[in-house]
């Protein structure tokens, strides 16, 4: 299958590319097998997320689930967030090939990780 | 079309578009040659009159003799052809072949076959350069050697080997037959095959500007080859099968006018790639260009981008209508690294920041503008993302 639209629109023009140096949550996964790596930083704030950077190394399966993942999440409290799953994540994007969902798999446990690691 | 956005093809590795005075020869042998060129009447004798011409023209791009040429489907059936047909025809003699780590994977392949079924394979290693040692394969050369087959030119750096040399020192085995890919380095280097001193040289026809679907296996004469196709006497018994007589005449007329077109092809392609590398030397820090500066075929370019991964990059670059390639593939979460690029050495990093960039006749000094342009935007965009430049 070919991409989507969305899908082209993020790698072209990524959402919230960086990192928030007062963020309160932070992680950083690699998927050991392929090295894709994704870096995500939040500020959570009244169990809220009020901001959101992502970072990321890898196929463009990764650097997209990373953008889109980073407006999925933004505003939402972090009980809503730990709800999110990697379909969720596939549906936003409007749909990947099998072979490359592992890029939504790294993304929601990333998102898992910060949320954990605050 | 309000998101129509320029298109710059740069894989002429991959294939190359087709010349249209190869399309318009090819077009009027579908139509005025249709006869089957064994048969003994006027329409046959007139298509194998086509064929016969297109055999001069192919063999006397490589300076060879017309009967040393066999028409295939392309680059990946001679191949086969070359390394089966030989190494099953030679079995008395032994069952070891010697090859490089960076062979396309229709040379690579079918070693990796033979191996399964009882042939011994020496892989030699290619060093930082990406260049085979003369010497390494004089020390792998064994008594039950039967086969060398190393690539003229490799299709993911460009890097030439020491094929002349490597075929002096094939000479004085009686034994030893010598192969060279040349898929790459046809019409793009000054091929002789006497000079080269090989036995058998692959070519296919997409690359020189002609259509898919037709390649050749030139076989030097008494060579034995167990033929790989049976069941027709085509191609001197080496290939059965009815000829594909618009598809030969394509490679015949693409031969052709690479001959004649070969000094004005080489120094125009050669311009723009260097054109292209300066630009990006210049504008894009942390970059590795893979493979020998000087020994490598003049239209190509291999880079690796530091930070970032082959396969965004390409894809940024199709966006905006510039086609390039990698040899890294990213699938079920497994990653491949190209081999070439690994064999030389490298990192992963590096492995899988690799893109090919490959340019061609219909190119011009204003699409390498637009793509050094679009390139330093998608580098900067992809290195804005990336973890990896987090000191």
């Amino acid at each position: 299958m070919s991409y989507s639209a969305k899908f082209k629109d993020h790698l072209a023009h990524p959402r919230n590319a960086g990192e928030l140096s007062d963020a309160n949550a932070v992680a950083d996964e690699t998927n050991p097998i392929c090295g894709d790596r994704l870096r995500l930083s939040l500020i959570v704030k009244d169990d809220r997320i009020e901001a959101v950077r992502y970072l990321a190394y890898g196929c463009p399966p990764t650097l997209v689930c990373g953008s889109v993942l980073t407006e999925l999440v933004s505003g939402k409290t972090t009980q809503e967030a730990k709800q999110l799953t990697r379909a969720d994540l596939l549906d936003a994007i409007g749909g990947l090939p099998s072979r490359k969902h592992h890029a939504a798999a790294l993304a929601i446990e990333t998102l898992n990780s910060a949320l954990r690691n605050r | 079309m309000p998101n129509a956005v320029r298109r710059v093809y740069l894989d002429n590795s991959a294939t190359t578009p087709v010349d249209p005075r190869v399309a318009a020869a090819m077009a009027r042998a579908v139509v005025e040659n249709f006869g089957n060129a064994s048969s003994v009447h006027g329409f046959g004798q007139q298509a194998r009159a086509a064929v016969d011409r297109a055999r001069r023209e192919v063999a006397a791009l490589i300076g060879a003799k017309q009967n040393e040429i066999v028409f295939t489907s392309g680059g990946t059936e001679a191949n086969n052809l070359a390394i089966r047909g030989l190494c099953e025809a030679a079995t008395a003699h032994g069952r070891h072949i010697i090859t490089s780590s960076i062979e396309h994977p229709s040379v690579a392949g079918v070693c990796a076959d033979l191996e399964k079924r009882g042939w011994e394979v020496t892989r030699l290693p290619v060093y930082q350069n990406g260049i085979v040692r003369v010497e390494d394969v004089a020390a792998a050369l064994r008594p039950e050697t039967v086969l060398i087959t190393i690539m003229l030119a490799n299709n993911e750096i460009g890097t030439i080997q020491p094929i002349g040399e490597i075929g002096a020192l094939v000479r004085e085995k009686r034994n030893v037959r010598f192969h060279t890919d040349a898929v790459q380095a046809a019409g793009r280097l000054r091929l002789n095959v006497d000079e080269l001193g090989c036995d058998l040289l692959t070519m296919s026809a997409h690359k020189l500007y002609a259509p898919k679907g037709i390649g050749a296996l030139y076989v030097r004469r008494g060579v034995r080859l167990h033929g790989q196709n049976v069941g027709g006497h085509q191609e001197r018994e080496r290939r059965a099968g009815t000829e594909n007589v618009p598809g030969i005449v394509a490679f015949g007329e693409a031969a052709k006018l690479a001959r004649e077109e070969f000094d004005e092809r080489k120094v125009h392609d050669r311009a723009l790639r260097d054109r292209f590398e300066k630009a990006i030397v210049e504008r894009i820090p942390d970059i590795v260009m893979n493979g020998d500066r000087e020994r490598r075929l003049g239209h190509l370019s291999n880079v690796s981008f530091r930070f970032i991964e082959g396969e965004g990059l390409l894809i940024n670059l199709d966006l905006e209508g510039v086609a390039v390639s990698t040899g890294s593939a990213c699938s079920s979460g497994t990653l491949e690294p190209s081999p070439v690029i690994r064999a030389l050495g490298v990192n992963d990093e590096l492995a899988r920041g690799s893109i090919r960039f490959s340019f061609g006749k219909d190119n011009t000094e204003d699409e390498i503008e637009y793509t050094v342009e679009v390139l330093v935007r998608a580098v900067e965009r992809l290195r804005a993302l990336s973890p990896l430049t987090l000191v």
